[in-house]
């Protein structure tokens, strides 16, 4: 059996969910703007709580057990703060230094093996291996990159057999833009149907998802009809 | 485009109100959640091998488990995420959680609950099978810092409880973990590739969401991660592989109606478009209303 807080947080959670959802109408309503305001309120209070909570576990405890140097995060967290004030803004430049150098610096030192020298030696394959497929992968691979690099040859006139090449890599590129875009669709269908998965299941779930949905739909052309959406939302 | 007079079946196709497609996604994605079709799909290469890298993990391998998503990408990992960790479960595999996401803490329950009924059974439990470390891996730094010197980095779970005395104490660097399982929406995915997989050359396997999928290919092709599973249809397939039914074989029918509609609707606006635009045309030059 559910209990009374658990029922009354989901079946609270899919009516601000379709709330939201009714951005897709393309009118200003006072349901949406609500719902996006609790979203916002709520996901910064969150990540306040567990920030706090991450700085207590790794840093606090850390000085505690004797990481000493674990107090000069600490106060450069602490001068990212003045951000928020005018007069003092600059002295969050440096742990904004500190920052970006150390992400930069931990990252380059490798990211020249996995996303450059890794991704030339998995574009030289071997043609042929055997399968006729793998073949027809391979030369894919190959003609793709080759078509594609000397489309985006900037210093010398595309003239000749280079033309074609450049054109050819261009039609590639509109392939691959393509895929890419099916795969976003997929992605973002894939969190839509998880969600609405997640609001089905159990079964009890269905009349007031289905209720949510054409409650805030028609709340949402009311809104639209009589003007009361314009007049009521938050800009 | 000139202007032209009475029901034009052209304009029409390239200019319908956007908002229909909206209603009728929603309905093809809710009716089959409902009354399941069953359409049949078909198992990928890549599901295969992850399923075989994940199953040949054996009793007692640690394996640095990383919830690498917010709430709302849960939402499409979720059957991949729920199908794994029953392998893991099932397999005894000892996993050490890390949340890298705010909106993560809430995302335990949403496994673990589902899965108690499987855990009661292997007799898995919190503390000596699996240890949620919880949000400790926000940025490359941190990353970095518990690949290299993991104890430094990391001393209590997320309940605030010490880590010492654990199968944790068997961790000194990232080089003792077995493998990496990511679940990814791409928050610190490429730090886990840079830290773990590429320094000390551990296993990473991987579920990403749909829109990562052509980036985590190229890392695939080229051997810097070992196995992909992708998006949610990675999951079903997984779920059909373990013979688990799960979330992702419940919305396969969903996915595969979304997508057709999809493809008409791209069917239906080209051919508004070009139809449109050529009537268009011939009215400006014939000038004919």
């Amino acid at each position: 059996m559910i209990e009374m807080f658990e029922f009354t947080t989901i079946v609270v959670g899919i009516f601000i969910s379709f709330c939201m959802f009714m951005t897709l109408y393309g009118k200003p309503n006072p349901l949406r703007s609500w719902a996006e305001f609790s979203y916002l309120a709520c996901a910064t209070a969150v990540s306040v709580v567990v920030a706090l909570w991450y700085i207590y576990r790794t840093a606090i405890l850390g000085i505690q057990g004797g990481d000493l140097i674990l107090i000069a995060s600490l106060i450069l967290g602490a001068m990212m703060l003045f951000r928020m004030h005018p007069e003092y803004s600059y002295v969050s430049r440096i742990p904004l230094a500190f920052t970006v150098g150390v992400g930069l610096a931990l990252s380059l030192r490798t990211i020249i093996f996995t996303d450059f020298l890794a991704q030339i030696s998995g574009t030289i394959v071997g043609l042929w291996t055997g399968i006729p497929l793998d073949f027809v992968y391979g030369a894919t691979i190959a003609v793709s990159v080759i078509t594609m690099l000397t489309f985006f040859l900037y210093t010398t006139e595309i003239t000749g057999p280079l033309h074609w090449s450049a054109r050819l890599g261009e039609y590639l590129l509109y392939i691959g833009f393509g895929a890419i875009f099916a795969q976003t669709f997929m992605g973002r269908l894939g969190l839509f149907v998880g969600y609405m998965g997640q609001c089905t299941t159990p079964t009890w779930k269905i009349p007031y998802t289905l209720v949510s949905a054409i409650v805030c739909l028609i709340l949402a052309v009311i809104f639209d009809k009589t003007g009361l959406g314009e007049k009521l939302s938050a800009t | 485009m000139g202007e032209e007079k009475g029901f034009d079946v052209f304009k029409r196709m390239a200019t319908y109100d956007k908002r229909w497609i909206y209603v009728l996604l929603f309905i093809l994605v809710l009716a089959p959640l409902l009354s399941p079709i069953g359409m049949p799909i078909s198992v990928s290469d890549w599901t295969k091998d992850y399923y075989d890298k994940v199953n040949a993990l054996k009793e007692g391998d640690i394996v640095l488990d990383s919830w690498d998503m917010e709430y709302s990408g849960y939402m499409e990992l979720k059957p991949g995420v729920l199908a794994s960790h029953r392998m893991f479960i099932e397999k005894g595999v000892k996993l050490c959680i890390t949340l890298n996401h705010p909106e993560g803490l809430a995302i335990p329950a949403e496994v673990f609950g589902p899965l108690k009924s499987v855990m009661d059974q292997y007799d898995y439990t919190y503390g000596d099978d699996y240890i949620i470390l919880g949000y400790v891996l926000p940025n490359e730094a941190a990353v970095a810092s518990m690949a290299t010197d993991f104890h430094g980095a990391v001393s209590v779970d997320w309940n605030g409880e010490s880590i010492a005395g654990t199968f944790l104490d068997n961790i000194k660097d990232g080089g003792d973990f077995v493998m990496v399982a990511s679940y990814t929406t791409g928050i610190v995915s490429g730090a886990i590739i840079r830290h773990f997989g590429q320094t000390f050359g551990i296993p990473i396997v991987r579920n990403a969401i749909g829109v990562m999928i052509s980036a985590q290919t190229a890392y695939l092709d080229a051997g810097v991660i070992d196995a992909l599973l992708g998006s949610t249809r990675g999951g079903a397939e997984l779920e059909y592989l373990i013979h688990a039914p799960g979330p992702g074989l419940k919305s396969m029918d969903a996915f595969t109606l979304g997508h057709y509609m999809l493809i008409i609707f791209i069917i239906i606006g080209n051919i508004g478009h070009l139809g449109w635009k050529k009537r268009a045309e011939y009215r400006e030059s014939t000038g004919i209303r």
